[in-house]
């Protein structure tokens, strides 16, 4: 009888104090971040026939990404392209690009936040953090993922445009980092696998590597970010279109 | 043999039956794995250089034959909300089928739009329910972009049309859940399909239905024929039972064969449907022989046991070697470079040599058996055409020389009709004008851009300058044939987003001078648009391209010519830095086809050696070798030579039927010429030798030409190549049996004393 009693208070404890999927949600938005931070990133791209692409970029970014400018160093074809982002909350991003053969800085756009980011396997929807109130979120168990305690977390996108249906997401139970996610498309098909692989700079959790894979295309990108400066100061003029022509030293 | 097999004929039919019966039951077994291959794209060999290349293609790029669904209605104009909003439910549902690889209509498209240095790469259509300005800008767009509003919009403004990519080699599902898809969603409109995975997917299903039924017709012409003739139920019963006892018995051994094989060239595929059409020729050919021979000797000996020993001692060897001969002529298509005729000639020879068991063995059983009424006018009275045919046999043998040489200078000159054979092998070209299915094919046709195409392989460095503006060179030299109506390439994107970053201005809608300045512009549209969007059109690693040429639905006659144009063109006019090769299906279509026709030749050729060989080792002597294969040679002459007088085109499907020629051309000559040695070991007098023989195997030969004059039906069929069969049947049986019993008949007659002494 005893046993029973304390088995039932345990569990009105546990029920009391859990944690919601939007408080997950949030606590993983909430993580302390870098104000700014510069890398070198390799792409890897490999399709279906294990064909590879592969390109060297140098980035600056401020903001949580929301203002970011990339040179591209490698392959030769594209060394002197440069690419530069600002993302606006009331209107439409900013993005230009440098063409050193044309000598011309174009504006770009995309309206389709589901095509690829530079022929990766990320969406513009992928790169841009999800707000909140977008998605409805819920804890849907725990599992030990990479020796990582982790919470299982469904986020379904509410009444907005996505090129989804839900994600299934991996979060650590003490650090709140992502550690994995699935992604399934609309019709409920599993679209999109992500690993990512973390380092600690400072007192950051900055991601080392990130592994995307297209289930449906058979391809996959890997991103790797060598080179990590954080909180640098990087100034805001950096993020100027005259700053795409030559990459300061 | 004769001897042991007359014996147990006499002493124990019912053994006999109850074995051949058990036996035939144990063959039809295998109907269980019998695997019908509704699948064209199956049957069509993979190791012919223009396939290679269209696998390659297929394989880099995702099939290039599409299936084309335009809906409408006449005079009202497609920009309504309720036309866009059905091509996106459409396109939802087609998208979610597992046998379609893309969809490409308004929902899908992209549209790329350059305003104040301002590149932006969008949805053409970006919601389902469109506003009427929404609709507005859309037209404007494909108003400034005809090539791509010619693909999507049909001229009168009309119909709406989508281009629908299966997945590689799923051509019969992939056409049956398109079309259970737009039939349920199109009702309001008027549909119009076309392309060539259309055409595969439903052509072998129509082919099916019109043989079975038009057969079927065939059939019953076929009994009705053996009734008014053998004037016997029993007797027509009893070929009839060989008939489908010997057809059970080879497609039986057909799935025992990939049952314990696994081999797929068993599988009962579009190539096999003139199978049971020759075995069924051959099959009533014995049993024919077989019938009229035992009603022709109990009328003259008046014992149904005195009449079986005599018909069989007179047939055994004549259909064996009738049997044999037509057997082994099939079996020479194992050597075929066909993969899949392998199949049909070991199979057809099995049923073949059934068929012989059977006529040997049950028919004379059930004969024996049967209680036969003697004085009913069956076995007391010759029938209308056996007497007519003694008749026309005395006129022949009256005037021999004059009929040889009538003969011969008839093969001479329709002999000159052999170099003008052609062929023809556009699936559309099968349905007659007329037919909803050609006519749906020749609206899209009309009105969009298309439905068949044209494929080269670019290889090369896809970023070079150069090398794009020999791809445009190529398009040009295309476009320039009247058939073509527009092409595609990655060189046209490039001229396009050229053009965009040059703010617009149309004088940039060219290559740029300068590699650089080429990738900069995938670079430029990696960032604002799905890479995939490229992928029919240029490789992963930019060094292999694909340009697509649209065409009007043409002959092969039309798409040699643009070819071997095309490929002399490339020849002279394309720097050594770009290599094209041209395929397609209509490429691949026609060196298949060629193959298809040497094969036959080399098959027709090999067969009448083996059966020349055959028949001198069987008759012992040469001069009977040459004479048998005398009315099969001059019928296959004749029958090559009248379709190019009459340009009667050869397709995949007509080459194959010159087999039926062999089966029954071969036949009636071993008859003639058993019979005629058989009358002079007789007694027969030198004079009356040829009557004789001619009154003894004229009857039973037209009796079969008779009876297989039911498959006249197929003429009536909506697909040309049926009609053609129907009419080839009617022909092989008129000509062989005429061959025989002129050609043959008067040569015998003619060197008769040569002949006899022999």
């Amino acid at each position: 009888m005893k046993i029973t009693k304390l088995i039932l208070i345990s569990i009105l404890f546990q029920s009391l104090f859990a944690l919601s999927g939007i408080e997950l949600a949030s606590l993983v938005d909430d993580r302390e971040s870098p104000e700014d931070m510069k890398s070198t990133m390799s792409m890897v791209l490999t399709n279906k026939n294990g064909k590879v692409r592969t390109s060297e970029i140098r980035s600056y970014s401020t903001d949580g990404n929301k203002k970011q400018i990339l040179w591209f160093l490698a392959p030769a074809d594209d060394k002197g392209v440069a690419y530069l982002k600002i993302e606006h909350e009331d209107k439409s991003d900013d993005m230009k690009l440098w063409l050193p053969n044309f000598k011309k800085i174009r504006r770009i756009s995309s309206r389709k936040k589901s095509e690829s980011f530079m022929g990766s396997d990320m969406s513009y929807e992928d790169m841009t953090s999800r707000n909140l109130s977008e998605y409805t979120y819920s804890i849907t168990g725990s599992e030990i993922f990479d020796d990582n305690d982790c919470h299982i977390l469904e986020s379904i996108p509410n009444g907005i445009k996505s090129e989804y249906s839900r994600h299934i997401s991996w979060i650590t139970k003490d650090t709140y980092l992502l550690l994995k996610e699935e992604s399934f498309d609309k019709n409920g098909a599993l679209l999109k696998n992500k690993l990512i692989v973390y380092q600690k700079i400072k007192a950051y959790n900055i991601m080392e590597k990130l592994h995307v894979k297209n289930i449906q295309r058979n391809h996959q990108t890997v991103l790797k970010f060598d080179n990590i400066e954080v909180d640098s100061g990087i100034k805001d003029n950096i993020f100027h279109e005259k700053n795409l022509k030559r990459m300061p030293k | 043999m004769k001897s042991w097999l007359l014996n147990h004929v006499l002493i124990h039919p019912k053994r006999l039956i109850i074995l051949n019966s058990l036996l035939t039951i144990l063959f039809a077994w295998g109907l269980k794995w019998l695997v019908v291959d509704d699948n064209f794209m199956n049957m069509l060999p993979k190791d012919i250089e223009s396939r290679r290349v269209w696998q390659e293609v297929e394989t880099e790029f995702g099939s290039s034959e599409m299936m084309f669904i335009a809906f409408g209605n006449s005079g009202k104009s497609i920009y309504h909300p309720e036309s866009f909003k059905m091509a996106w439910d459409l396109t939802e549902l087609i998208e979610q089928s597992p046998y379609v690889h893309e969809v490409i209509s308004i929902p899908t498209m992209n549209r790329m739009d350059s305003e104040d240095g301002f590149m932006e790469v969008d949805d053409l259509q970006p919601k389902r329910i469109l506003s009427t300005e929404g609709i507005q800008d859309i037209k404007i767009y494909l108003d400034k972009n005809p090539a791509i509003k010619s693909r999507v919009i049909g001229k009168s403004g009309d119909f709406m049309s989508m281009a629908v990519r299966p997945m590689n080699n799923q051509v019969d599902l992939f056409t049956n859940h398109i079309l259970s898809i737009t039939d349920s969603l199109l009702t309001d409109y008027e549909v119009h399909y076309a392309g060539n995975s259309y055409i595969t997917g439903v052509v072998p299903k129509i082919i099916k239905k019109d043989v079975s039924s038009l057969m079927a017709i065939g059939l019953i012409i076929m009994v009705i024929m053996l009734l008014a003739n053998l004037r016997n139920i029993s007797a027509v019963a009893m070929v009839l039972l060989i008939i489908i006892m010997s057809m059970v018995s080879m497609l039986g051994s057909m799935g025992w064969i990939f049952h314990l094989t696994g081999i797929e060239y068993f599988h009962f595929s579009m190539m096999n449907t003139s199978m049971p059409i020759v075995l069924l020729t051959i099959a009533n050919s014995d049993g024919v022989h077989f019938i009229t021979r035992f009603f022709r000797e109990v009328r003259k000996k008046g014992d149904v046991r005195e009449a079986v020993s005599t018909s069989l001692n007179a047939l055994f060897l004549p259909i064996f070697l009738t049997s044999f001969t037509t057997a082994v002529a099939f079996m020479t298509l194992v050597s075929s470079p066909i993969k899949h005729m392998m199949g049909y000639g070991i199979a057809i020879a099995f049923g073949i040599l059934w068929a012989w068991i059977l006529s040997v063995t049950i028919l004379p059983s059930l004969i024996i058996l049967k209680k036969w009424n003697l004085k009913s006018p069956a076995l007391s009275r010759s029938s209308y055409l056996e007497k007519w045919t003694e008749r026309l046999g005395q006129k022949i043998l009256m005037v021999p020389k004059r009929v040889l040489s009538f003969g011969l200078l008839l093969v001479f000159f329709v002999s000159f009709g052999l170099w003008k054979v052609s062929v023809e092998v556009n699936v559309i070209k099968f349905f007659k004008p007329g037919n909803p299915i050609r006519d749906s094919s020749e609206f899209i046709d009309r009105e969009l851009s298309g439905s068949m195409s044209l494929l080269f392989k670019a290889t090369g460095d896809m970023k070079d300058p150069n090398v794009l503006n020999d791809m445009l060179l190529i398009q040009e030299k295309a476009e320039s044939f009247p058939q073509s109506n527009t092409s595609i390439s990655i060189a046209d994107i490039i001229k396009t987003m050229h053009k965009v970053v040059m703010d617009d201005d149309p004088k940039y809608e060219t290559i740029p001078e300068t590699r650089g300045k080429v990738n900069n512009l995938f670079t430029m549209y990696s960032m604002s648009g799905d890479p995939d969007d490229f992928n029919s059109l240029v490789d992963y690693d930019y060094e292999t391209g694909l340009i697509t040429s649209l065409l009007n639905s043409i002959s092969t006659n039309e798409s040699v010519e643009m070819v071997t144009e095309l490929e002399s063109f490339i020849e002279k006019s394309v720097t050594a830095n770009l290599q094209i090769k041209i395929s397609g299906m209509i490429v691949f279509l026609r060196d298949f086809v060629d193959m298809v026709i040497r094969s036959s030749f080399i098959s027709i050729g090999l067969s009448i050696l083996i059966i020349f060989i055959i028949t001198w080792i069987f008759f012992g002597s040469f001069r009977w070798g040459l004479l048998s294969v005398i009315p099969l040679a001059s019928a296959i002459i004749l029958n090559f030579g009248l379709m190019g007088h009459f340009e009667v085109h050869l397709s995949h499907m007509t080459a194959l039927l010159t087999s039926i020629i062999i089966g029954v051309g071969v036949d009636f000559a071993i008859h003639y010429i058993a019979e005629f040695r058989r009358n002079a070991r007789r007694g027969y007098s030198i004079e009356e030798l040829s009557v004789k023989t001619t009154e003894d195997v004229g009857y039973p030969i037209l009796l079969d030409v008779a009876s297989n004059m039911g498959f006249a039906a197929l003429l009536f069929s909506a697909l040309i190549p049926l009609n053609y069969m129907g009419g080839l049947m009617v022909f092989a049986m008129i000509s062989t049996s005429l061959g025989t019993l002129t050609l043959l008949a008067t040569i015998v007659e003619i060197f008769k004393k040569h002949l006899y002494n022999s």
